[in-house]
Formats: C-alpha cells, sequence, structure tokens
C-alpha cells in the first residue's frame, strides 16, 4: 500500500533510524522503512501540513513606482501520511477545525491539507505514554481519515474513509473482509482499552473533571505560579503538541532583492508572544502565559473551536517538559486542589 | 529521509538535535529523543536553531579593506594579503582570539598556526571569564581539569547545590536535569545574591549578601572541620592536604565570615551538615560567559573534598560553560595559559590575550586574527580602530566588519565535519548537513590555507584529518576517531587507552595519586557600604548575554524573546525592591541615577523582589552601560561573576 501511495505522493510514516532509535515521523523514499509497529513517533505527523517554517509567499516592492509584486509560494506537493495513530489523527482534526472550519480560512493549510493522503493506524494497545481514553481521542480511529488500518492478527483491517481511500482499495484490489469485520474492529478495540490499566502506566489523568473547574475557572492562582515557577519557557509543549497552531509571520528581506514571508511556530509559553505594539502585554508574567496554554486546551470556550477537548491524550508534553509540567502533571495539580477543597 | 542527527551549537550543554534538511537548506530543528543527556528536550535558542542556520545575513565573499571600503576579493588574494600583513609584526604587537563555538577542529589549527608559524603566544578565548581558572584549580586539584562530575548522573545525586548561577536561563536543559532531581527527592540548595528560578525552585535559598560567596564557603567549610563531619576516611586514604586546609580554616574568624555573608548561623550550619552527610552532592556553577574568581572555586573545591563528594556516583564539582565549545577550546590549546592538552603555558610560552593587551594603556597590540567574535559588546573600540591589520574570520554577518581590514568568511556548523566539547567533557561530531555558499571554506582549512601561505605545507585533507593530529597531542583524545563518535552520542573524555569507552566522571578508583586541597584565598575582603554609597550593585552577564550575541541576533524567536525586557526598558534597568524604590522616590519604570566613586549612569528602575534590600541588579547587555559606566570606573566584568560595586541611587 505504501509502495502505491509513493507513486504519486511523498511518502511520510513512522521510521526507527538508525534501527534502535526511538520512531519519529520522518519523509521515506523506501516505503519499506515504515514502521506501523513502532510507537509513538517523538514528533508529531503536523509538520507535514503545517510546516515548522515555511515561505508562504514572497514579494519585491519597487518603491518608486509604488507597487508590489507578489508570488504565492506553490510549493506544496501530494503527501501520503501513513501510520497515524488515533491521538494524533484526532490532532489532525482539530488543526483542520483551527485552520479551515472557523472565520478565515487559511488558504497555505488548505493547500497542503487537500494534497494529503491520511492513513491512520489504530491502536490495539496503549503505550506507557498515553492516555488517549481520557481524551476521547482513541484508541481507534473513527473519523478523517482517507484510509484506517486496524490490526488483526496477521492481517490488517481497511477501512476507506473516503473515496481517495475506495480508490486505493480498488488499486489494490482488496477482498471485502465480510459481514463479521465492523464486530471485529469493535472487539479489538475494546480489548485496547482494557489494556490502559495495566500498561499506560505513566499519564492517567481525570481530564473530564478539571476541564469543568478550568471552564468555570475556579484554580486559584497559586497553582499557576507553582505551574509557571517550573516553566523553562522553552516552547516545546507546543511543537511537540498535534493541536498546537500557533505561528508567528515575519518578513525577512532575501540577497535576491524579494522579501520572503515566512510563516513558523510560535509558542504562547513566550513572553513575546501576546506582545502588542506598544509594548502591552497582557500575559507578560510566566503563570499567565501557563495558565493561558491549558485553559486553550481544556477550558470549553476555548476548545470548542475543535469541537473537542484541545488535548489528545499523546503524552508528548510530558516527555518533552524540561520542568514537569506537561498535561498529566497539570492535571493532577488542579485534581489535588479540587480534592483539598472537597475534604475542607 | 531527511532529518538527520546533530548536535545544538549555542551553549555549553550540547543537547542532542535533528535537523530538518529539503532542498539543500535547513528548514526545522527538533529535540533528539536518544540523546544520553538531553533526552529529547531543548532550550528556546535549541528550538530556533534552523532559523541561524537558513539566515542570508552572512558573509559570503572575501572582503579587503581599500581606501576605506571593504571590496570583495578572491580567497587568494585575501590570504595572501592577510598573510603578508600579519606577518610584518612581532611578539606582543601581534595577538590570535579563538571562538569558543568553533570546532575543535578549527581551534587547533588557529593555535597552531599562532604557536608555530607566527611564533606568538598571545592566543585567548572570547566569552571565556573565569572558566581558565576553573579549569586551573581542578587540574592542580584533582587531575582534570574541567567538570568532574557527569551531566547523566545528576538524577543520582543527593544533594545538588546550584552556586551563583541562574541556570534555568544559562544552560536550561542542566537546569531541568536539575529539577528533575529535585522532584525526585534530591536535596536542592541555592546558594546566590539573587533570588533565581533555580533558587525559586530549590528546597532551601541561601541569599548571599553580594560579593560574599567566599565567605560563604569558607563558613561552610570552617563549621563542617570544626564540628568533626569531614569525611576522615577518605580524607586519610585518597587525599592529601587536609592538615595545611584545616589550619587555614582555624585561622579564620567564623562570626565575621558569617556576617559578611548575610547568611545566619543555623543556615551555614545546616548546609554543612547537609553536604558532609548526603549519600552523594554535586556543586554547580557558571564558567565561561560568567565565571567564578580562582579563591571561590578553590573554596568550593576545597569543601567537597572535605565532605568526601568527589570521585564517586552522583558526586562532583562542575563548571557549567555557556557556549559550546568553551571547553573543546581549552582541550585543544585555544584558549589563554595552556597548551594543547592542559600543559601549562609557561615561560615564553605563556602569552597575553588580546583582551590584556588592549587593557594596556597605551596598546602595544597592532594586528589580530580574530574568530567569530559574536559578542556585540566592543570594550576598547577606540584602541581596536587604531590596530593596524585586523583579520575577521567568521560565518555570519557582524557589526565588528567595520574593524576589520581582511575578512574571511567560514562555513556555518551545519556545512563542515566538526566536533565539539560540551560542559561535561563530552566530544560530539556533528557531520555536514549542507553545502556552504558557494566557494566558502571551513575555518580550519583557511588557517591550513594562510600556514601555506607562509611556508608551513601541513597536510589535512579533512577535518577528520584535523582530529587525528589533535589526538596524536592531546593525550585526553588519544583514542577518539570520528567513526567512534558517531557510533553513539560521543565521548567524554579522558578517552585513552585506559578509558577507551570515554570517562563519565573523575572516580577515586582510577586516580594516578592523591586528590589535593588546593588551598583557600588569603584573604577574604567583603564588599563595603558607606554613608556616601549604601548600596551593593550586582552586576551580572549571564542572565542576558545571548541578547548580546550577534548571531541571536539571525533568529527570529529568540531575538524577539531576548528583546522582551529591553522594549520595556529600552534604557536598561536597575533592579530594586520596592521598598527600596520607594525610599529612594521612584517607581518601576522611572529613572534614576546610579552614582559610583568612579562614575554615574541613568537608567530606569525595575521593581523587583528577586535582589536582597540594599542591594541592587544591574546586567550588563544594556547599550553603553559596559564601556561607559563599568569600564569607566576600572571596573572590569572579567573578575568574578558576582562583581560588586557600592553606589548610591538617587532619582533622576
Amino acid at each position: 500500500m505504501a509502495a502505491a501511495l509513493a507513486e504519486d505522493h511523498d511518502l511520510y510514516g513512522p521510521v526507527i533510524d538508525p534501527p534502535g532509535a526511538e520512531p519519529r515521523f520522518d519523509r521515506v523514499e523506501d516505503p519499506a522503512a515504515v514502521r506501523l509497529e513502532a510507537a509513538i513517533p517523538y514528533n508529531p505527523p503536523k509538520s507535514v501540513i503545517f510546516p515548522q517554517a515555511e515561505r508562504i509567499m514572497s514579494y519585491t516592492y519597487d518603491r518608486a513606482a509604488r507597487r508590489a509584486e507578489i508570488v504565492r509560494d506553490d510549493h506544496v506537493r501530494p503527501k501520503a501520511l501513513v501510520g497515524l495513530r488515533a491521538c494524533d489523527l484526532t490532532g489532525l482534526l482539530c488543526l483542520d477545525r483551527f485552520f479551515l472550519g472557523q472565520e478565515f480560512v487559511d488558504e497555505v493549510y488548505r493547500d497542503h491539507r487537500k494534497k494529503l493522503f491520511v492513513v491512520a493506524n489504530s491502536c490495539v494497545r496503549p503505550f506507557p505514554q498515553c492516555f488517549c481514553v481520557c481524551t476521547d481521542s482513541g484508541p481507534a480511529a473513527r473519523e478523517g481519515y482517507d484510509v484506517n488500518l486496524t490490526e488483526a492478527g496477521d492481517d490488517y483491517l481497511f477501512e476507506a474513509g473516503s473515496v481517495k481511500g475506495e480508490v486505493l482499495a480498488r488499486r489494490l484490489g482488496l477482498k471485502d473482509a465480510g459481514p463479521g469485520a465492523a464486530a471485529l474492529k469493535a472487539r479489538i478495540g475494546e480489548a485496547a482499552v482494557a489494556r490502559f490499566d495495566a500498561e499506560a502506566t505513566q499519564n492517567k489523568a481525570w481530564i473530564s473533571r478539571v476541564m469543568n473547574r478550568v471552564t468555570t475557572g475556579f484554580v486559584s492562582n497559586d497553582i499557576w505560579e507553582y505551574i509557571g515557577d517550573q516553566c523553562f519557557e522553552c516552547g516545546a509543549c507546543s511543537f511537540v503538541c498535534p493541536t498546537c497552531s500557533c505561528f508567528n509571520i515575519e518578513d525577512v528581506a532575501a540577497r535576491s532583492g524579494q522579501t520572503d514571508r515566512l510563516r513558523s511556530w510560535d509558542s504562547c509559553s513566550y513572553e513575546g508572544y501576546t506582545r502588542m505594539a506598544g509594548d502591552h502585554n497582557p500575559r507578560q508574567p510566566v503563570e499567565d502565559r501557563r495558565n493561558k496554554r491549558f485553559f486553550c486546551k481544556l477550558s470549553y470556550s476555548q476548545s470548542r473551536k475543535y469541537l473537542r477537548p484541545g488535548c489528545v491524550g499523546c503524552g508528548r508534553c510530558v516527555r518533552v517538559c524540561p520542568g514537569d509540567i506537561g498535561m498529566s502533571n497539570v492535571v493532577t495539580y488542579i485534581r489535588r486542589e479540587i480534592a483539598k477543597e472537597g475534604a475542607e | 529521509m531527511s532529518t538527520h542527527s546533530g548536535v545544538c551549537n549555542f551553549c555549553g550543554t550540547g543537547c542532542g538535535h535533528l535537523l530538518h534538511v529539503d532542498d539543500g537548506a535547513v528548514k526545522g530543528v527538533f529535540a533528539s529523543p536518544g540523546h544520553p543527556m538531553s533526552r529529547g528536550r531543548l532550550c528556546v535558542r535549541g528550538w530556533h536553531i534552523h532559523e541561524l542556520l537558513a539566515t542570508e545575513d552572512r558573509i559570503f565573499a572575501p572582503l579587503i579593506r581599500r581606501n576605506g571600503r571593504l571590496e570583495q576579493a578572491s580567497y587568494d588574494a585575501a590570504i595572501s594579503h592577510a598573510a603578508e600583513r600579519l606577518s610584518r609584526y612581532a611578539g606582543d604587537e601581534i595577538a590570535f582570539l579563538a571562538s569558543p563555538r568553533a570546532s575543535n577542529e578549527d581551534n587547533y589549527l588557529l593555535a597552531k598556526l599562532a604557536r608555530t608559524v607566527f611564533r606568538s603566544p598571545n592566543i585567548g578565548l572570547a566569552s571565556d571569564q573565569g572558566h581558565g581558572d576553573a579549569a586551573d584549580v581542578l587540574l592542580e586539584g584533582a587531575g582534570l581539569p574541567a567538570m568532574l562530575g557527569a551531566l547523566t548522573e545528576i538524577r543520582r545525586a543527593k544533594l545538588i547545590l546550584v552556586v551563583g548561577a541562574d541556570i534555568a536561563r544559562l544552560n536550561p536543559i542542566v537546569g531541568s536535569e536539575i529539577h528533575l532531581a529535585a522532584r525526585n527527592g534530591a536535596e536542592l540548595i541555592s546558594l546566590s545574591s539573587r533570588r533565581t528560578q533555580i533558587a525559586k525552585l530549590s528546597r532551601r535559598h541561601l541569599w548571599l549578601n553580594p560579593g560574599t560567596l567566599r565567605h560563604a564557603l569558607a563558613a561552610v567549610a570552617k563549621v563542617m572541620v570544626e564540628r568533626g563531619w569531614e569525611d576522615r576516611a577518605f580524607l586519610g586514604s585518597r587525599t592529601a592536604g587536609f592538615e595545611e586546609f584545616s589550619r587555614y580554616l582555624a585561622g579564620l574568624d567564623l562570626g565575621s565570615l558569617t556576617a559578611a555573608s548575610g547568611l545566619t548561623a543555623a543556615e551555614v550550619e545546616d548546609l554543612a551538615r547537609r553536604l558532609a552527610g548526603a549519600g552523594s552532592a554535586m556543586a554547580f556553577f557558571s564558567s565561561g560567559i560568567s565565571g567564578l574568581d580562582r579563591g571561590s572555586v578553590a573554596l568550593l573545591y576545597d569543601l567537597f573534598l572535605a565532605a568526601g563528594q568527589v570521585g564517586r556516583e552522583g558526586c562532583g564539582v562542575n563548571p557549567v560553560t555557556g557556549i559550546c565549545n568553551i571547553v573543546g577550546s581549552y582541550d585543544v590549546g585555544a584558549g589563554p595559559r595552556f597548551l594543547p592538552g592542559y600543559r601549562r603555558a609557561e615561560g615564553p610560552a605563556a602569552g597575553r590575550t588580546p583582551r590584556e593587551l588592549l587593557a594596556a594603556d597605551p596598546t602595544p597590540l597592532k594586528a589580530s586574527l580574530v574568530a567569530d567574535r559574536d559578542e556585540e559588546i566592543v570594550r576598547h573600540a577606540a584602541r581596536i580602530r587604531e590596530l593596524e591589520c585586523l583579520v575577521l574570520v567568521g560565518a555570519f554577518n557582524t557589526p565588528f566588519l567595520e574593524f576589520a581590514h581582511v575578512v574571511l568568511p567560514a562555513a556555518t556548523y551545519a556545512e563542515t565535519d566538526g566536533t565539539y566539547t560540551n560542559t561535561e567533557r563530552r566530544i560530539q561530531l556533528n557531520r555536514r548537513k549542507i553545502d556552504p555558499p558557494a566557494g566558502v571554506r571551513p575555518a580550519w582549512r583557511i588557517y591550513a590555507d594562510l600556514a601555506a601561505k607562509l611556508g608551513a605545507a601541513w597536510d589535512y585533507a579533512s577535518a577528520e584529518d584535523v582530529m587525528k593530529a589533535i589526538a596524536a597531542e592531546v593525550p585526553a583524545y588519544s583514542a577518539v576517531t570520528y567513526a567512534r563518535l558517531e557510533k553513539d552520542f560521543g565521548l567524554q573524555w579522558p578517552c585513552d587507552d585506559r578509558h577507551p569507552g570515554g570517562t563519565a566522571r573523575l572516580s577515586v578508583d582510577d586516580l594516578p595519586g592523591p586528590l589535593k586541597f588546593v588551598g583557600g584565598p588569603a584573604d577574604l575582603p567583603a564588599p563595603a557600604v558607606s554613608g556616601d554609597y549604601p548600596f551593593l550593585l550586582m552586576a551580572g552577564k549571564a542572565n542576558y548575554f545571548w541578547h548580546r550575541n550577534n548571531i541571536m541576533k539571525k533568529t527570529h524567536i529568540p531575538k524577539r524573546e531576548y528583546n522582551a525586557l529591553l522594549l520595556l526598558y529600552p534604557k536598561g534597568f536597575v533592579e530594586l525592591t520596592a521598598a527600596d524604590a520607594a525610599r529612594v522616590g521612584v517607581r518601576d519604570r522611572s529613572a534614576v541615577n546610579v552614582v559610583s566613586a568612579g562614575g554615574s549612569m541613568r537608567v530606569a528602575v525595575r521593581v523587583s523582589e528577586d535582589v536582597k534590600p540594599g542591594t541592587a541588579y544591574v546586567p550588563y547587555f544594556i547599550g553603553d552601560m559596559v564601556p561607559g559606566f563599568l569600564n569607566a570606573r576600572g571596573f572590569s566584568l572579567d573578575e568574578d561573576q558576582d562583581s560588586v560595586i557600592p553606589v548610591r541611587l538617587e532619582k533622576a
């Protein structure tokens, strides 16, 4: 399947390179290098359609004539992203809703997205860092894919989720799985969920209770200061998060004489992120920036643009944080406060 | 694949990263989860190194100054011109300034060029305050002139003492390791004059009076020995010189030491007890961008030695370098005072650094070859302008070009092979990932070309060849090869026949002789306030160092972040407590004159509870502050990190 996709797409998927390394999403030339069985790759797949740094247009300005000539960048190639686990797939849906589902439609993202073929890989077991069952984003992929694969013994159940998926199925000559397939997929999903207690041990996070608390705003400032003290202001949580979409635009004069407009990842953990002209900064202290992040993910009023919670339970922020303030820890701190109040 | 493993080129932590290369250019960076030390973390700088590598604000062609203007030339013409001009000078007329960010290969050949071709011992290293002192003390005391512990063992330390450094900002991932160790139960104690982020995260912050670190360390050592808490078994079997150290301590007055330090007797005693009783303990201090003076390092080392916290797992006295290859520069002989392999440069081999030569008035210096020179603040600008021949080798465009007569563009670290040695002695290989701009050469090749012009035919076909030469001359590198470096995430020196896999940390079972007490400083003057100058002003270099670093200006996000404070306080700031500000009659953002015996400056007030009452803090990065206020007084930030000036504050 990967080989077929590779014929007319740039292929991306989880790879383990060199052998023994941690899995990561990367471009692959050889379809055999895609490792579907790999654990959650360290980096999120969003860079495929929302690159870390991207030139979105360039222009030359004729000062005398007072006229700018603008060239939209048309560099987007068809890409196939194989091996998206349910959490990352849900992240993709959040980005779709953010960039395409609001009043302003992001043309650059839309261009990437339309040329993307998505092959999801429903999880049959959790990894230690997972908590998608807490964020209703797995382990089985539900929607938004062109193809979904579910490992069933030696085979994979292949589900087409779109016309593109159906076309691929016919091209590969796949045979119908029969009437029991849906029930089989459901059983596999239940078996996966049942394994969370024993195997997904690192990040149990009872998010729903905390979402309620964060939404209604009753989290004391002490907690945010406790979290803020531990923030190293590195931005990593935003960069590894499958749903984070904040970006910075910068115009850079190129040697050739034109000016390039660059879009690059940004992070609300940075002090300069919300600073405005006139130097007013509504979130200057670090604790205010931290509470913004968790409101964005957990508060109903901010996450409703995603039509679901803003966290997908992938556990990456926990691993990458130099402090100890990944999602599951923050949820724990807030829950402790709720519990303390309950005891009073 | 389009992502390739490499090592960050900013600070001395040397985190692993993955560079995303597409279409011959670096387009992104990601943290490398497999790196044994950084384990998938990066700081704001590391997360944006791709912005630096993508910049077109570079030097693309060799330049020669003619009739006051820099004009393009060929490498051959520029190198010939530079060689001919530089060779006119001798003795203290000529000096070389190496870059702490350049590779071992670059710096080894620069040092070789200076010493063997120009026959000049005058080599210095930019942004290197204090590391030489730390190396000196640790060499004398432990035979290992760098971090005694290993960063990978931080999680095994039972007690961690952070001395002075705002480590969470200087080397964030080292700060992270320390913080996570504390969250897992390690006792974290900060000893500093300012309440830094790591101090806020510490179980105990021992809040020192400015300029009294030596007093505090001496007091703790004295109490430890007076109470008999020192590790006698260890001292008896593994060390030499303890009796002399005891006598030194006995001659000190505990009461006045404690009083000067601003700590309570209970705090001093508590630290002594904990340090002596901890199963393992590490000390961290900044070295390089900002460093402790020799006396402080000596006392810290002797204190840890007395407590038996040297040479075991989870132990160490650990200078943390702020720039990626300060340690390597010293290893290969490009730092002042040491030849390659840490042979002390003595007699005619002991040269003077460009900084020392320029500080003399009049200066004998007439010519210099300078690499990179990232630090924007130029002291002695007038004297540098008077130089007859200044040759600059570097990759990035820099305002320093205005001083140069010949400019030779170099490749960036992603455009050439090279090794860099981080603060825990880990030699790491960065492979070339992209091509340099057309015709641009790596710095090591430029030095070889200069040597060739002057009749010295070196034979290095590649950076790897240079490493072979380094391995042959530097004993601690003798078993290092590119192949071995590439197999894992580098090797920590000493890496020789006895330690083919490298050496994570100093180990008591592996010592050629006893560990030696180095001895404390003879005098311990405490900064004094007076009626005229009732405040103690701390001038801090490390926190905002990267703000005044030229390469940071080539980025977007880090540049924005380092600028954050400057936008709020465009003319600089002095931190005061709210109570002190009220007493002076000023408030946040209002102007104040800071007056010392040697001069005054006008800055804005920044109210902060991170300084002690009666003290003030000024970051060195503000425009005219260094050449103006600080240098005018004869005060030099080249001294210890805890540099202190008595001042008074007047509402402006």
